[in-house]
């Protein structure tokens, strides 16, 4: 169930897109709402495909669901404060770490918060969730069954291959 | 990223750095790259010692050859430049590597890994012909990388000619033969084997001079809010969050950079060569701070210079390009200089070696398997067909510099609008079939060939924000979906039970 939902995500969010790009093309320019379209489909693609990636089998994702959401939240937010917020940059503007606030939100939320959030998640839950010593070995079991059997698709002379 | 490279280095005209600081400096640098190739030659026996470096690299080394790949010397010369003239908005390439990491671990890493496990592949052509039983699949996915890496040699090698003529003052030609040469010499006699631990070796320089060009730059402006206010006071549009771009073209530079990562084969190829498997645990979070360190100067360079430009200290550049070397030649110490310069060069170096591998295994592995055909002795052929592509490449820069920015062009957006559905989602969705790997495959190299040529020869003009890349990607996603759903009743069948196991891990 959790892979399907994030194949549906995943085409969703590329249609969003597409509709994004093709809506630039507008002989009036670019309408206002294209760039939406990217700003909330590029944090749901990316998290989709992350997802199809971290499931094992017909399960879930686990304790990962947090990290994903997070990272995709702070996208979504990061880019749609960006587009939201109105432009106040000046020499008086209000620093946050050396950057006025819309820029810190772009450079801080979205270049920096994910880095804390998914290597640190995928490391904690790699053994229970991506990775483990007897996956590797059930995986080398499988490859010397399957080299046993002769069906060694790169061997062209056995011509295992159809198209 | 690397487009805009080769763009950036041909474009440039980069001053003449030949100092004894500078000289001495690239004759070390070179010294440890034959030093290193020596070593390397002499541990390559086999094809998969060549092309994979027997399955054999620990950690922290395929992490840190893995960043060195990574960026190239857009880092240091093309994306300060472009954070230059564009604000704020340069950085959307970059911001991904927050996510691109580990969405490249769980996303191929672990499957790539155990596919090597499993069947022993050394090419990605490799693993879509495995996971779609299908030499069609493998030797069209083949030539769509061939085509991209014909552009990336020839402009890697003008690239190189550019900084090794800077550095050493030899001319534009003799820097073209230098650079090839050497990286000739290594790629041939020590394989992916000398490239891994040269890209170590550079990727160390060019994270050290990263960081120290980026204190540096704080030093001497007074700290990041110093800066900021400089800029904020003549130029407030600068460091707004798409600083000159439009909101279309920053957002359309993340999703091109961040879901394109996916199908770079300079990066997914090095998921094979990891010694253990378990390793993975540490690999994203190590190759993020690796990229995060060897960033630091193109965002350092590009907001410093324009708040140094802006407020006098420096005078205005004569293009934006020249941002780095600049503020190398006129501010900083002249040893941080010439590291910098051969951080370039390592960078230039470090991506024509991973190419011509690359290249080398496709001509010797994946098109004659896709033909039918095997040749017996991989190592000898797989060293002779890198000798004919790198002269290829290095002949190919002699010509014409817009020519050869132009094949150095669609690199990237080649390579993720092929690879990317096929590779990447065909990983880990069971329901993708051969014919939409297939026309997935083929939509992204006849759609950025396209609309890359018509827009080269002017026979239109994208809107602002969209660009061949992204259009190719979004109609490639697109294509593989469709053709996928339509073709479904043939997806079960074309999955062997290993990598079907891959696949459910």
């Amino acid at each position: 169930m959790t892979r399907r939902i994030a194949l549906i995500a995943l085409f969703v969010a590329i249609v969003a897109i597409a509709a994004g790009y093709a809506a630039a093309f507008s002989r009036s320019g670019t309408p206002t709402w294209a760039p939406w379209l990217l700003a909330v489909g590029i944090p749901v693609a990316l998290g989709a495909i992350m997802i199809l990636g971290a499931v094992r089998g017909a399960g879930g994702i686990g304790r990962l669901k947090i990290p994903f959401a997070f990272v995709i939240l702070i996208l979504a937010i990061g880019f749609g404060a960006a587009l939201a917020l109105p432009a106040s940059e000046g020499p008086l503007s209000r620093l946050w770490l050396g950057l006025p606030a819309r820029a810190a939100v772009v450079i801080y939320g979205v270049g920096l918060l994910p880095i804390i959030a998914l290597p640190v998640a995928y490391a904690m839950t790699f053994e229970t969730l991506t990775l483990s010593a007897e996956d590797v070995e059930r995986i080398r079991e499988s490859g010397r069954r399957y080299a046993a059997s002769d069906r060694d698709p790169m061997s062209v002379k056995e011509n295992t291959l159809s198209e | 990223m690397e487009a805009r490279a080769v763009s950036a280095l041909l474009q440039v005209a980069l001053p003449n750095a030949a100092e004894p600081a500078v000289i001495t400096v690239g004759m070390l640098y070179f010294a440890v790259i034959i030093g290193i190739s020596i070593w390397a030659a002499r541990r390559t026996r086999t094809a998969n010692d060549f092309f994979v470096a027997g399955k054999g690299i620990g950690l922290i080394a395929l992490t840190v050859a893995s960043v060195s790949v990574s960026v190239s010397g857009f880092a240091f010369i093309g994306g300060p430049g472009f954070i230059y003239a564009a604000g704020l908005g340069a950085m959307y390439i970059v911001l991904p590597a927050a996510v691109t990491n580990v969405m490249g671990a769980w996303v191929l890493a672990k499957r790539m890994r155990l596919l090597a496990e499993a069947r022993g592949l050394i090419t990605i052509p490799d693993a879509i012909g495995a996971r779609y039983r299908s030499r069609g699949a493998q030797g069209l996915s083949a030539i769509a990388i061939l085509v991209g890496i014909i552009g990336y040699m020839a402009t890697n090698a003008l690239a190189m000619g550019v900084v090794i003529n800077s550095i050493f003052g030899v001319g534009l030609g003799w820097g073209i033969w230098i650079g090839m040469g050497v990286t000739l010499a290594y790629s041939a006699s020590g394989g992916i084997l000398a490239g891994i631990y040269n890209d170590v070796f550079q990727g160390t320089l060019m994270a050290a001079a990263s960081v120290l060009v980026f204190l540096f730059v704080l030093n001497f402006g007074g700290g990041l809010g110093e800066i900021s206010r400089t800029i904020l006071v003549h130029d407030p549009t600068f460091l707004g969050p798409w600083g000159r771009l439009t909101p279309l073209a920053a957002l359309s530079f993340f999703f091109v950079f961040s879901m394109g990562s996916l199908g770079q084969p300079q990066a997914v190829h090095k998921y094979y060569m990891l010694r253990d498997p378990l390793q993975l645990k540490w690999y994203p979070l190590l190759k993020t701070l690796g990229l995060v360190l060897v960033l630091l100067l193109y965002f350092g360079v590009g907001v410093g210079v324009k708040a140094f430009v802006l407020s006098g200290r420096l005078a205005p550049l004569t293009s934006p390009d020249q941002a780095t070397p600049t503020l190398l030649l006129n501010v900083t110490p002249i040893v941080l200089a010439a590291l910098v310069f051969s951080g370039v060069a390592a960078a230039t170096m470090s991506a024509a070696n991973s190419f011509v591998n690359i290249g080398a295994a496709i001509v010797t592995h994946d098109l004659p398997v896709a033909f039918g055909r095997r040749v017996t002795n991989e190592l000898r052929w797989g060293r002779l067909a890198t000798v004919l592509i790198a002269v290829a490449a290095a002949i190919t820069a002699q010509q014409s510099g817009t020519m050869v920015a132009f094949l150095g062009i669609f690199g990237w957006g080649l390579f993720a609008s092929t690879l990317v559905p096929a590779l990447a989602v065909g990983l880990n969705w069971q329901g993708a079939t051969r014919a939409g790997a297939m026309a997935s495959i083929a939509t992204g190299l006849l759609v950025t060939l396209a609309l890359e040529t018509a827009s080269y020869w002017k026979v239109f003009k994208f809107p602002a924000g969209v660009t061949a890349s992204a259009v190719a990607m979004v109609a490639s996603f697109l294509v593989f979906f469709i053709v996928s759903w339509v073709t479904r009743d043939s997806a079960g069948a074309t999955i062997d039970p290993d990598i079907q196991l891959v696949m459910d891990i």
